[in-house]
């Protein structure tokens, strides 16, 4: 592969390729394997985490994950310039997240009413050694409708900005705003009324 | 009203990712690919028979239209032919030399 300028290589040695390098190879047919390869390794566990926290659970957060390269991997040629790969790859794994949930939701509830069912599951999944504090706060940030649950996720876990999370969800930044707003007193509500 | 601030809570999830998780995963998902590609090419090389065939038939179509231009003899002319060798099998030798004798005299 030929190296570009803003390829850059670690601390630890290795090298870290930019994502106008990836996107290049992503585009080339020739290549697409080995940017695919790059994409997990870059992004893999950053989107793993990302929809982890939308479906809870690890067996859909896997499924979820596979589908959205596979997706990645099908609607490549779509990817345009203008955008980060890293908004449009996130973009895709919330899609995907969303998409497993409606499929859970079925005809006659709507995701949003799934908030219970993903509640409970926090507490199931959560490690043995997992500190209390954090549960009550996933369990908060499951009984969030599924906008603000986005939202506040991509900002608070992965420090994104509101444009960039515009770009993800599609909303304006005002919107984006308010729905942050809300999530943090809903969060805050729950952890003080369920904190020992 | 008590407060609670969120920034001073750890970003630290309280699940745990199965070990070799992404290692399998990305294998995976490479296989799966792998047959995407598989499937692309095979998809394109149909797509390229299919085309060709329909490039040949509008082909006959514009060379021949509608079986006219062909020479295929009509049935009854067939019955024809058959019933003339009837003929020539039922002659007897006599008949067969008088036949040959006229065919001659009349050049045909």
């Amino acid at each position: 592969m030929k190296r570009d300028q803003k390829d850059i290589v670690n601390s630890q040695g290795s090298l870290s390729v930019s994502d106008e390098s990836i996107a290049r190879l992503l585009c080339d047919d020739s290549h697409v394997e080995e940017a695919m390869r790059l994409i997990m390794k870059k992004y893999g566990e950053q989107l793993y985490w990302h929809i982890r926290r939308m479906v809870v659970a690890h067996d859909d957060a896997e499924d979820c994950l596979q589908e959205t390269m596979i997706n990645v991997y099908k609607y490549r040629s779509t990817y345009s310039n203008e955008y980060p790969l890293s908004s449009w790859l996130y973009k895709i794994a919330t899609n995907e997240s969303l998409k497993l949930l409606k499929n859970k939701a079925g005809f006659t509830m709507s995701v949003d009413d799934l908030g219970d069912s993903l509640k409970d599951s926090v507490r199931e999944e959560a490690s043995p050694d997992a500190d209390e504090t954090l549960i009550l706060l996933q369990e908060a940030i499951a009984l969030l409708p599924a906008k603000q649950k986005m939202v506040f996720n991509l900002r608070y876990y992965d420090d994104k900005s509101y444009e960039e999370i515009h770009q993800i969800v599609g909303d304006s930044v005002n919107t984006l705003k308010t729905n942050y707003h809300y999530a943090v007193q809903k969060i805050k509500d729950y952890i003080l009324e369920h904190q020992l | 009203m008590k407060d609670f601030d969120l920034e001073s809570l750890s970003r630290e999830m309280p699940y745990r990712m199965p070990e070799h998780f992404m290692d399998n995963m990305t294998e995976r998902v490479m296989s799966q690919i792998g047959k995407e590609r598989k499937q692309h090419r095979e998809r394109r090389i149909v797509a390229l028979f299919a085309s060709a065939a329909s490039v040949a038939a509008v082909a006959l179509l514009f060379l021949h239209p509608f079986g006219g231009g062909l020479d295929i003899p009509d049935y009854d002319s067939i019955s024809q032919c058959a019933s003339v060798d009837d003929l020539f099998q039922n002659m007897t030798a006599d008949e067969l030399g008088m036949y040959s004798m006229m065919s001659n005299y009349y050049g045909n």
